[in-house]
């Protein structure tokens, strides 16, 4: 749907792309996590038809960038990463005028706008201007707005960033709504956010590529083992041997009544369990996240 | 047609925008306050009140005048020149002796005349062996602009006068003045006519800058316009407010009783002015980055276009040379004022109009499709011109 070939685009001496490639199948949610400066907005933007890179080409459903920027533009629905809005106008008129703007066909526009003000739960501040909401109630009109036009595309650029843990997962609920029958960008720089919502996350740092895959796939890269941590009531010397005899324990640790373990497969945290018997008095474990394949990635790298 | 779209919104919205009503309204009560000042000089003129402002120099030099009507010879300022009543004959006797360093004549039924609307002719005999004699016709210079509203000062060559009696090195300077009162009440209300034009800067400023201030823009080159839907939009949204306020202005000038012939042409010229004006200010919008920036540009830029304006129609009083109707100010006033306008001069001022307005939206649109112009780092002015030409030297190339 989207394919991302040789981009390249400076700022005077800044490189924000530097011969970037990318490929987002049909119906596809594709993650781009990167630190600040990667080179996120700059990429979207150019997908976007905003920017005009120095080099390269990308092709939205068929239509390049360079040829067609208004077919393109009319495909897509965009949230920049400061999504502001005018300010004086009331939410229904607001996605109104960019209805019109979109050239949606004037009989659907009612009925498309009560739709989405349903859909992002707006519909009792439908008549009330923007200047009266909240971060949050702005970034649900903001993502009502980009959804006007029924867009193939629909992009997001830091959609929940500096929001509040609940507004947050608010947004990512509805565009984990969105998934399916769309082909969706997000970029983000919360881990967790590509880890739950992405079919496949790229990572970008200095306008490249450094590594792209599901988040399973990136996550089994890493080596990060999962973590065992024991509680045990009269810890005894034995212990030590009997867990580490397991094939699975790469390393134990043992400080008091807390055993640290590393393991390299989940199989045998049940036999662990049963060495310590009813002597153990919690269990917790931590498994690797996208957030240690990124950090891990961009250490190998030398990036950091 | 989707700019159709920008303007219908821009301009709904601000129409209802209390903070433009309020705009709107004081700009029409100083219109008012102009109106009644420019009533009072007005009748302080009638009164033979005006106010000559010279630097002292008391008694510099001697003047002998002959104006039965004291029309002048009252005016004349009494703190640089000594005045003499004098009859002509009096006056060349003093000349000859160097008692005297000129002698002015204003004929005797010279009220009269002004105010039956008639040209006054007045001669100035200067002494020209006198040094001071460029003081002296300097004071009887700003003393018929005083009463012809500085505007129409057509002194003609120096002729020999035909008297014979004339002493030797004596020359003759004659002033042809038109009513001054009536020019200035044409000049003043083709100002005035325009003046709705200037003060409407900081609403193209704000739909162009505001964008980029606010960061709103970026949502707004996003949408499936092309720069010239977004600039030619939002100017036309711009150029229907002034419209509006022209109308309303003209309907305040003709209920005061300034008389205002064919009002539709008129109209239909201001408004049309109004398009490249717009689009200048559109080109300064698009470049700036902030509010003090446009802000800046607009101060320069509208010192300029009322040059433009007004430094065309001046030429015309003075002149009514044919080139001076290229200010589509000056084509308001005679079209108010009655006169008969050839074809060819209303076409040059129309294509005054339509090349300024070709140039300064093309520019405009050229700068808003730069992304290097709206999201920086951007250009200086210096590299845009040369972009600009090259672009411009390219597509003839293509031709
Ligand atoms: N308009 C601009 N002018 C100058 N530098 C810019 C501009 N936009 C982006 N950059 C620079 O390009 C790099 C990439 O920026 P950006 O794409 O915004 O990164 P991200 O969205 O991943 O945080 C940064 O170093 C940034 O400073
Ligand atoms: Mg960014």
């Amino acid at each position: 749907m989207i394919n991302i070939d040789g981009l390249s685009k400076s700022f005077g001496s800044i490189k924000a792309l530097d011969n970037l490639n990318l490929n987002v199948k049909k119906g596809e949610l594709l993650g781009i996590i990167g630190p600040n400066g990667a080179g996120k907005t700059t990429a979207i933007r150019i997908i976007c038809c905003i920017l005009k890179p120095d080099h390269g080409d990308v092709m939205v459903d068929g239509y390049s960038i360079h040829k067609d920027p208004l077919k393109i533009k009319s495909i897509i629905g965009y949230l920049p990463e400061e999504p502001n809005l005018y300010e004086r106008f009331k939410a229904r008129d607001l996605l109104k005028y960019f209805s019109e703007l979109y050239g949606v066909p004037r009989a659907d526009i009612n009925p498309r706008i009560d739709e989405l003000l349903e859909l992002v739960g707006m519909t009792h501040r439908a008549e009330d201007r923007i200047n009266t909401f909240s971060k949050g109630l702005r970034q649900r009109i903001g993502i009502a707005r980009a959804l006007v036009h029924d867009p193939k595309v629909i992009i997001f650029d830091e959609p929940t960033m500096g929001l509040d843990p609940a507004t947050s997962q608010t947004i990512r609920h509805f565009i984990d709504q969105l998934k399916g029958d769309k082909t969706i960008i997000l970029c983000t720089h919360y881990m967790d956010e590509a880890d739950q919502l992405c079919d496949r996350v790229a990572i970008l740092n200095h306008g490249r590529i450094r590594d792209m895959g599901t988040p399973h796939d990136l996550k089994s890269k890493v080596h990060a083992d999962i973590i065992l941590t024991l509680r045990v009531k009269n810890p005894l010397p034995s212990d030590q041997e009997a867990i580490s005899g397991l094939t699975s324990v790469e390393a134990i640790e043992i400080g008091g009544d807390k055993y640290i373990i590393s393991l390299n497969s989940r199989k045998e945290i049940s036999k662990i369990i049963d060495v310590l018997g009813s002597r153990v008095l919690a269990v917790n474990t931590k498994e690797p996240k996208l957030e240690d394949v990124f950090i891990s990635t961009l250490e190998n790298r030398g990036m950091r | 047609m989707n700019f159709i779209t920008i303007t219908r919104w821009e301009f709904k919205n601000t129409i209802q925008s209390r903070k433009f009503l309020l705009i709107f309204f004081l700009q029409i009560s100083v219109l008012f306050l102009m109106l009644m000042v420019f009533n009072s000089f007005a009748q302080n003129m009638e009164n033979n009140e005006a106010l000559s402002i010279t630097p002292s120099l008391s008694g510099f030099a001697t003047l002998d005048v002959n104006d039965q009507g004291a029309l002048f010879s009252k005016r004349l300022n009494s703190e640089v020149l000594n005045i003499e009543n004098s009859t002509y004959q009096q006056a060349w006797n003093r000349l000859a002796r160097g008692l005297t360093t000129g002698f002015y004549s204003v004929p005797p039924e010279s009220v009269e005349l002004v105010q039956n609307g008639d040209q006054v002719e007045t001669v100035l005999y200067l002494d020209y062996r006198d040094p001071k004699r460029s003081v002296v016709q300097e004071e009887v210079n700003s003393t018929t602009r005083a009463l012809s509203s500085a505007l129409t000062t057509s002194y003609l060559e120096s002729s020999r006068p035909q008297n014979a009696t004339k002493p030797p090195g004596v020359t003759q300077t004659t002033s042809g003045e038109s009513v001054p009162l009536q020019i200035i009440r044409k000049v003043m209300l083709a100002v005035l006519l325009f003046l709705p034009l200037f003060l409407f800067g900081n609403l193209i400023i704000d739909s162009l800058v505001g964008e980029k201030e606010r960061k709103t823009g970026e949502i707004l080159v996003a949408m499936p316009l092309t720069s010239a839907d977004i600039i030619i939009g939002k100017s036309l949204a711009v150029v229907m407010i002034m419209a509006l306020q022209v109308g309303m202005w003209m309907l305040i000038l003709l209920a005061a009783g300034f008389s205002l012939k064919n009002p539709g042409f008129v109209y239909l010229m201001v408004v049309l002015t109004a398009i490249p004006l717009v689009g200048l200010t559109t080109i300064i919008a698009a470049y700036s980055k902030n509010y003090k920036e446009a802000g800046i540009g607009l101060t320069f830029a509208y010192v300029i276009i009322s040059g433009i304006l007004i430094i065309p129609l001046l030429g015309y009083i003075s002149r009514q040379s044919f080139g001076a109707n290229v200010s589509p100010m000056t084509l308001v006033m005679r079209i108010f004022s009655g006169e008969i306008i050839a074809p060819a001069e209303i076409l040059l001022s129309l294509s005054f109009i339509v090349v300024f307005s070709l140039l300064s939206y093309g520019i405009s649109v050229a700068l808003f499709r730069r992304d290097d112009v709206v999201f920086g780092p951007r250009p200086g002015i210096l590299r845009i011109i040369l972009d600009l030409m090259g672009l411009k030297r390219h597509k003839n190339r293509s031709k």
